[in-house]
């Protein structure tokens, strides 16, 4: 496995602003976002020989054109040799930048392009993404006959939490709120009005003890990403951005068999991904977390090792995670703010990682930023994935 | 908002080998496998040991005792079919012999419910062709 350490590299990326955009077809978010990266990286279009385009999940039947390579045609790639879907959820930024390492590695494909594109904001009324998700990745046998659905996941989750560790509901809402500063600076993110503990907290009771504002928000949006060998990134950009580590773990698909909500797969993956790179806690500069809701923002950073179980809540509470904190966590506001689109809310963290590193970030800039953590995780928390991202080979 | 009709229940998409565990509830039994070569019971049903990979398996029948793992009560933005049932709660049961599992807490007073407590099976009819194993607190029974 360790040989994966500094052998791929990204090398552009793109992303088109993430909201409600009811007259931006969904396959525009796909072609700009990729022509962004591809732009990014400075690269003939024809140089790109493989596609993975993630699962759209508002519609079946624009995920069966992106499986039937519309993307490659689309944008007039004379070079592809394969089109192949790769989908997990949440986690397909992780298992996509996986297959696309392992496809390079092999020596099956030279440069992949990876992109996703949803309609989760206005291609669906909000009862019709209740209802759609309520269905996705959750038992038809065993759990959705219970009413079982995200929020109810996340209160689960959340309960057993807060009962285990201590955690306050001020320091599960802090999560919101320190999210939502890092939105104010990304004019690409949905939600930019500033928040507070006590306005989360007022907000209505979704599935206790999770209130409305500590829930994600659905939306439209579109990323995208390049992968190449090492060798040629040198050769053909600035600033390639390499896989350093990776780690990763499948726990369950009903939440019920997963052996301890409080913890999921992280601690392994984690171990895994910092033993490839060969890095610490103490050497990461900026860790783009997955979110989805405040719970599982605490527990994979906790799990990781950035602070111990338990702490997480005091970390967000007092700043140490917000603009100019120690520990700049979830850059791009996260899907509590940023938006979520489906697949894409993993892929827009990995977006930022790459934009951190290369010293692209804007306003969000964390000074100097050489290695970045990236964590993602599909359906009901069903999998755990770590990598670990940087701009030098350590 | 929508002011749609209020889809029916989503029933159990049930399999042929998890077909006794649904029998059982209709007896009001809570049956689950075990396996013969390992020893291990397990939930929910699969066609082999998911510890040792044994095809061997039997059906058991067990207290319907636990004690709630975790617990959600569902307020607001349910699925559709179920905006008529708010508030209610959804709970992951352990079970005296180890297992969990995905269910409701029959109660009349969600605010009560805490981690740990113990509570005991009862069986609800959904639909005529399904009975769903619930949980009620003990100090409620």
């Amino acid at each position: 496995m360790s040989d994966l350490k500094g052998k791929v590299a990204i090398i552009g990326v793109g992303e088109v602003p993430t909201g409600k955009f009811p007259d931006r077809p969904c396959v525009e978010s796909a072609l700009r976002s990729a022509r962004q990266a591809i732009g990014d990286a400075g690269i003939d279009k024809d140089l790109i020989d493989f596609l993975i385009p993630i699962g759209a999940v508002y519609s079946s039947a624009y995920n069966s054109d992106l499986v039937c390579s519309r993307i490659v045609e689309e944008l007039g790639l004379k070079g592809v040799r394969g089109n192949a879907q790769v989908f997990s959820g949440g986690a397909s930024c992780s298992t996509s930048l996986k297959t696309a390492a392992g496809l390079i590695s092999a020596g099956i494909a030279r440069v992949v392009l990876v992109v996703h594109s949803d309609k989760l904001g206005t291609g669906v009324s909000t009862q019709e993404g209740i209802d759609l998700f309520a269905l996705a990745g959750i038992s038809k046998e065993w759990e959705v006959p219970f009413g079982q659905h995200y929020s109810s996941i996340a209160g689960l989750v959340t309960t057993r939490y807060m009962f285990e560790t201590g955690t306050t509901e001020e320091q599960v809402a802090a999560v919101v709120v320190s999210n939502r500063k890092w939105a104010e600076l990304n004019p690409n993110a949905m939600i930019r009005k500033p928040t507070t503990v006590e306005e989360v907290l007022s907000s209505k009771v979704l599935s206790t003890p999770l209130h409305a504002r500590e829930s994600n928000v659905l939306a439209d949006g579109g990323s995208a990403f390049i992968v190449t060998d090492a060798e040629r990134a040198r050769e053909w950009v600035e600033k390639p951005v390499y896989l350093l580590g990776d780690g990763s773990r499948v726990t369950h698909f009903c939440l019920s068999q997963e052996k301890d909500i409080t913890r999921f797969g992280y601690r392994e993956a984690a171990r895994e991904a910092f033993g490839m790179a060969g890095l610490s806690t103490s050497d990461i500069d900026v860790a783009e977390v997955y979110d989805s809701y405040p719970v599982f923002e605490m527990i994979a950073l906790e799990e990781m090792g950035f602070m111990e179980r338990g702490e997480s809540g005091a970390w967000f509470l007092e700043g140490r995670t917000w603009p100019g904190g120690e520990l700049p966590v979830t850059t791009n506001g996260g899907m509590l703010s940023q938006g979520h689109t489906g697949a894409g809310g993993g892929m827009a963290l990995l977006v930022e990682a790459v934009r951190q590193l290369k010293g692209q970030a804007g306003e969000r800039q964390v000074q100097g930023a050489r290695f970045a953590v990236l964590t993602s995780t599909g359906g009901a928390y069903v999998d755990a994935h770590v990598e670990i991202l940087g701009t030098e080979v350590p | 908002m929508e002011t749609a009709k209020i889809p029916s229940k989503p029933l159990p998409q049930a399999t042929p080998w998890s077909a006794p565990f649904w029998e059982a509830a209709k007896r009001g039994e809570l049956k689950v496998q075990r396996c013969l070569d390992c020893g291990k019971p397990f939930f929910y049903p699969r066609i082999a040991c998911p510890h040792c990979f044994s095809e061997d398996l039997e059906w058991v029948k067990l207290s319907g005792r636990g004690k709630i793992y975790s617990f959600s009560v569902v307020f607001n933005y349910a699925p559709s079919a179920f905006a008529d049932d708010v508030p209610y709660v959804v709970a992951i049961v352990e079970l005296e012999e180890g297992l969990r599992m995905l269910t409701n807490i029959v109660t009349d007073k969600p605010e009560s419910l805490r981690c740990e407590m113990p509570v005991q099976v009862i069986f609800e009819p959904a639909g005529e062709d399904f009975v769903l194993p619930k949980f009620r607190p003990v100090d409620e029974a």
